[in-house]
């Protein structure tokens, strides 16, 4: 099928690709770009592996066409450490051992910093909500909710 | 994913010209949380996609009037758990939102697609239809009206022509309208529900004076329980009566079996469910 150019911003710089009509939004990442921090695991949007902001709003990359790109500002895991300084999301995920193997690592800290815009000082309700839609198998889940709050103490730090 | 030709038309009317009338393998895609799924499982193999994406602004959005709220088809999920008129209108949309698959989904999918895709586990089609919420749905002749409860015919089917498509939803006012939707997930809590029930009351304290009731999961498509509104209808609310209405609803309900739940599992939760969302509308406060 016919290929067409699309024009995005990835992680502050603007691109452009040319893709076919049926490839989502990790295959454009990974093959494009060589981001492989957005993967696709379950395949069908559940586990939040795949996360990825577009327009500050977190997406399931695996199930989002990526010609919808097209004119929006894209951020992947790769794009939070800008300068060589870990975002204090990041940060919090070393801090506190939030993770085992890391596979959902990514896909936790983009949702983590997408409640955290929506939500500065949210409560155990609040956070459980964001991250019911992103599967820890190696179960690290207590230890990302304590690197939520840390990051959240962090980030109002580096505001005040 | 098999290939496929896309279109992306800046106009509804652009959108309507595009989709074939008697073609099912060429299809509207708004959001695409569903469709993708069916395609990637090789289930839908479409040989054109009209994205709806790209069509005028004024179908993405929320306003509201002095008859109730209008929402444009190509709403996200997300836009609508965040609308205040909304949870003003009607409080059980924002929560009934909460729980429905995830934050990532909810940003992506769309009203109008959670409508037209018409799988009888979605969350917002029983509650609309308890809401007595309608549709304008454009085609290639203009612009028709119906009511979301006579939407759907069967599982992933409904009356919508295949060149036609949802402009807009509208939620009637609610003055004095108590209502909850409960769902029965019987995997994971965020699994889709082997049964989702919605009740809308009018009602004075106990009181009920006409009942709204709608089953979904459970069944093939979200569907009014006459039986069980008749049996709520101008009574007070104890236990007999939630008896007597659960049992209207495990008698009239067309239960199929899946995955989450046999026939008859699906009819006892149904027949306890019908008084536990009775009560939590009761207990919800009036909209």
């Amino acid at each position: 099928m016919t290929a067409r150019t699309i024009h995005f911003t990835l992680n502050g710089a603007p691109v452009t690709a040319d893709i076919k009509p049926h490839h989502n939004l990790v295959e454009l990442l990974q093959t494009h770009f060589g981001l492989t921090g957005a993967r696709e695991s379950c395949g069908q949007g559940l586990c939040g592996c795949c996360t990825v902001l577009v327009d500050g709003r977190a997406v399931s990359g695996c199930l989002f066409l990526a010609v919808r790109i097209d004119g929006t500002e894209v951020v992947t895991i790769e794009g939070l450490d800008a300068g060589g300084k870990l975002n204090p999301m990041q940060e919090a995920f070393v801090e506190t051992g939030a993770f085992q193997c890391g596979y959902c690592t990514p896909g936790f800290i983009l949702m983590a910093n997408q409640l955290l815009d929506a939500h500065p000082d949210p409560d155990d309700d609040q956070i459980r909500h964001y991250l019911s839609g992103n599967l820890c198998r190696c179960a690290a889940y207590p230890q990302i909710i304590d690197a939520v709050k840390l990051a959240a103490k962090k980030r109002k730090t580096i505001a005040a | 994913m098999i290939p496929f030709e896309l279109a992306e038309p800046k106009s509804l009317t652009e959108a309507i010209k595009l989709l074939a009338p008697d073609d099912a393998m060429v299809r509207p895609i708004a959001g695409g949380t569903a469709l993708m799924l069916m395609m990637k499982a090789g289930v839908f193999h479409p040989t054109r996609l009209v994205s709806l994406g790209k069509i005028e602004k004024k179908y993405s959005g929320i306003a509201a009037g002095k008859d109730g709220l209008r929402i444009g088809a190509m709403t996200t999920l997300s836009a609508l758990e965040q609308s205040l008129d909304m949870k003003k209108l009607a409080p059980v949309i924002t929560r009934t939102l909460r729980t429905l698959s995830n934050v990532r989904v909810r940003n992506v999918a769309t009203v109008g697609g959670a409508l037209a895709h018409a799988d009888p586990h979605m969350d917002l089609p029983p509650v609309l239809i308890a809401l007595g919420a309608s549709m304008s749905i454009a085609g290639p002749s203009g612009e028709r009206e119906l009511a979301v409860e006579d939407l759907f015919t069967g599982y992933y089917e409904t009356v919508l022509q295949k060149n036609e498509l949802i402009a807009e939803v509208r939620v009637p006012s609610q003055d004095g309208t108590r209502a909850a939707y409960m769902k029965v997930t019987t995997g994971s809590a965020d699994d889709w529900p082997a049964l989702g029930v919605a009740v809308a009351l009018q009602s004075d304290g106990n009181a009920v004076k006409s009942a709204r009731v709608v089953v979904s999961a459970a069944t093939s498509k979200a569907m009014r329980l006459p039986g069980a509104e008749a049996a709520l209808a101008g009574q007070r609310i104890d236990d007999k009566i939630l008896a007597r209405a659960g049992e209207a609803a495990a008698n009239e309900a067309d239960f199929i079996a899946d995955v989450r739940g046999s026939v008859s599992y699906k009819r006892e939760l149904l027949r306890v469910y019908i008084g536990r969302a009775v009560r939590a509308a009761l207990e919800s406060g009036a909209h």
